[in-house]
């Protein structure tokens, strides 16, 4: 990307005042997962949540989804974080929290499908890491879930060129990020970045943010970066994609990101590959109903 | 404009009583996709359920427990095992019975075979039929590819070989008559263009379809015969392999790569996988559906 593009948006993402209707509980939360796991903030977690009452329903609705593996709903965030843990119910947070992040008026991507792939690739990327060994799946399901942040910043921001974009990447059946490229000249990638600097995500989360489509611009990160990109593609090609028939051929193995990934885990190489495929086709169904419950189109915010 | 949220691919079945499933079924899940390949998600393990209950009542077991146990421990248990493959495989068979191939075959395959064999002289694409049944995989591809005829294989040979080992299939499928249960997925648009009424339950097929294929008699463990089976371009072989066992499955699989031309494609049934069998095989993704690619020349790079 030319420097001048770059620096206009950063300026356009500085002008962004506010995150329309973003929880007050959002900036904080994301201080907290960026702090050590040793840290005690049960307390804390549960105190700012009780100020939004919208976002501790969903996060027990979103927390007694299958796709969790708990027998039973959680009554209570508390009883929440002793059934699963206190990090893994940070990160069902975020993703309340984001759904809410944005008005459906401003939305040149179905927010639907948005969801549906963001939060796809967030459990994929979790699943896939428990796969290797020595890989943080909470980490790994954050980076997941916010890789294509910068759709949200497009959708704000670049409303027409972004409108534009993904009405050729449907004609065309072309991946969206090419179809930005040509119309932009830039893509989410570099728009997400900019949101995730004036957040101030962790280092990691930004590269996945900037580099999920050219793993190798990666410097910092490149595992991380390696997972969430095999993770996207594989979204993508089940059922879990931009809701429109993208040609494409996928070779995994081939991939210069799964060499990546491999170097760091060399258990990646007795990953069944078709047989985790399926077990993501399950995972599907369940990924569609919470996020029509969570984020559809008649959201329970009081 | 807005990217409607159509799923990339056949929106999955609903769940019917996952949850009150035997947890037995899990493991007899896990056994059948050890030995075959075959893969029963969730969301399907009432198929496999019914598949089991019927098999039980052949032989007398009251539980699925004592089922798992005549399938693991109990003399004849390989035979038993072929008895369920059977019975869980039945019924699969129908025209159109995975759009996800087809479309993957029309939009990605072959106009990269047809880029590949620009330079060629002789325009034609060789397809394989293994296990052809009674004909329906084979005719549904020889409709596509006429639906083709006049733009991408606009002056391409295009030869069908369809296989199998039952003389009473061959025969069946040569005749190309199909009541209502075979045609359930076949589009109103290919009954009109591409079949003729045999009685108001019966369409047959149109003899420009059949003169496509040519129907034979092949055993794919007979290695004489095996050998003349060259210059592949495609090969379909859905819920075949699940007749051999270890070794024989790894030598037809090693045939089946040696027919293939470079570039080729290796297609199996819609849940059903090589696992590990042949490493020289790439899994590939397309939306919606896998397949097992042999490199091109240039070794595999995309």
């Amino acid at each position: 990307m030319i420097a001048s593009s770059s620096a206009m948006i950063r300026e356009r993402v500085r002008q962004i005042e506010t995150m329309p209707a973003i929880p007050a509980v959002f900036v904080p939360l994301l201080k907290m997962l960026g702090s050590s796991t040793e840290e005690v903030r049960v307390d804390e977690v549960v105190r700012l949540v009780s100020y939004d009452n919208t976002i501790a329903a969903q996060c027990l609705r979103v927390a007694g989804s299958p796709l969790f593996g708990l027998a039973q709903s959680p009554k209570s965030v508390k009883g929440a974080v002793i059934s699963l843990g206190l990090r893994r119910v940070e990160t069902i947070l975020l993703t309340c929290c984001l759904g809410q992040a944005f008005p459906a008026e401003k939305w040149a991507l179905d927010p639907d499908v948005f969801w549906k792939h963001s939060l796809g690739c967030a459990m994929v990327c979790r699943k896939f890491s428990e796969k290797l060994s020595a890989v943080d799946g909470e980490k790994a399901y954050m980076a997941g879930l916010l890789h294509d942040l910068g759709f949200m910043v497009n959708c704000l921001v670049f409303s027409r060129e972004f409108a534009a974009a993904t009405e050729r990447a449907c004609r065309e059946e072309i991946p969206l990020y090419e179809a930005e490229h040509a119309i932009m000249g830039f893509t989410h990638c570099e728009t997400g970045q900019a949101l995730a600097e004036k957040w101030k995500l962790a280092d990691d989360i930004t590269e996945v943010i900037s580099c999920h489509h050219a793993v190798e611009h990666s410097r910092k990160a490149q595992p991380l970066v390696a997972l969430v990109h095999l993770s996207d593609l594989l979204c993508r090609m089940r059922g879990l994609g931009y809701g429109y028939y993208e040609r494409h051929k996928v070779d995994l193995v081939s991939d210069p990101a799964w060499s990546v990934l491999l170097k760091e885990h060399c258990d990646l190489e007795g990953v069944d590959l078709a047989r985790f495929t399926f077990e993501l086709d399950e995972a599907v169904e369940e990924i569609h109903a919470l996020v029509s419950t969570v984020f559809g189109s008649s959201p329970a915010r009081t | 404009m807005t990217i409607a949220p159509q799923p990339a691919v056949a929106a999955p079945a609903p769940i019917k009583g996952s949850e009150a499933v035997d947890p037995v079924y899990r493991q007899i899940r896990d056994l059948v996709y050890k030995v075959s390949g075959i893969y029963k998600a969730e969301e399907k393990l009432y198929l496999l359920a019914d598949g089991c209950g019927r098999r039980m009542k052949q032989v007398g077991a009251r539980t699925p427990r004592e089922y798992w146990n005549h399938l693991t421990v109990q003399s004849g248990r390989d035979g038993e095992l072929r008895h369920l493959l059977n019975e869980i495989t039945i019924g699969e068979t129908s025209l159109f019975r995975s759009q996800p191939q087809l479309d993957a075959l029309r939009k990605v395959i072959l106009p990269e075979i047809v880029a590949d064999k620009a330079r060629q002289i002789t325009k034609r694409l060789r397809i394989w039929s293994a296990g052809c049944s009674t004909g329906e995989e084979s005719y549904t591809l020889a409709m596509n590819m006429l639906e083709e005829s006049d733009r991408l294989l606009q002056g391409w040979t295009v030869e069908i070989v369809a296989t199998d080992l039952n003389d009473h299939s061959v025969e069946t499928a040569k005749a190309g008559i199909y009541g209502d249960y075979a045609l359930r997925s076949t589009a109103d648009y290919f009954r009109r263009k591409y079949f003729s009424t045999v009685d108001q339950k019966k369409l047959q097929v149109l003899p420009e379809v059949k003169k496509m294929i040519t129907f034979s008699r092949l055993n794919l463990q007979d290695d004489s015969r095996m050998l003349g089976m060259k210059g592949m371009d495609l090969i379909f072989c859905c819920n075949v392999l699940i007749y051999f066992d270890g070794a024989s499955k790894s030598k037809v699989i090693h045939q089946f790569f040696s027919s293939l031309n470079c570039g080729g494609y290796f297609f199996l049934g819609t849940s059903e996988s090589l696992m590990n069998v042949n490493e020289h095989f790439h899994l590939v993704h397309f939306p919606g559906t896998i397949a097992y690619w042999k490199p091109s020349v240039n070794g595999g790079k995309l």
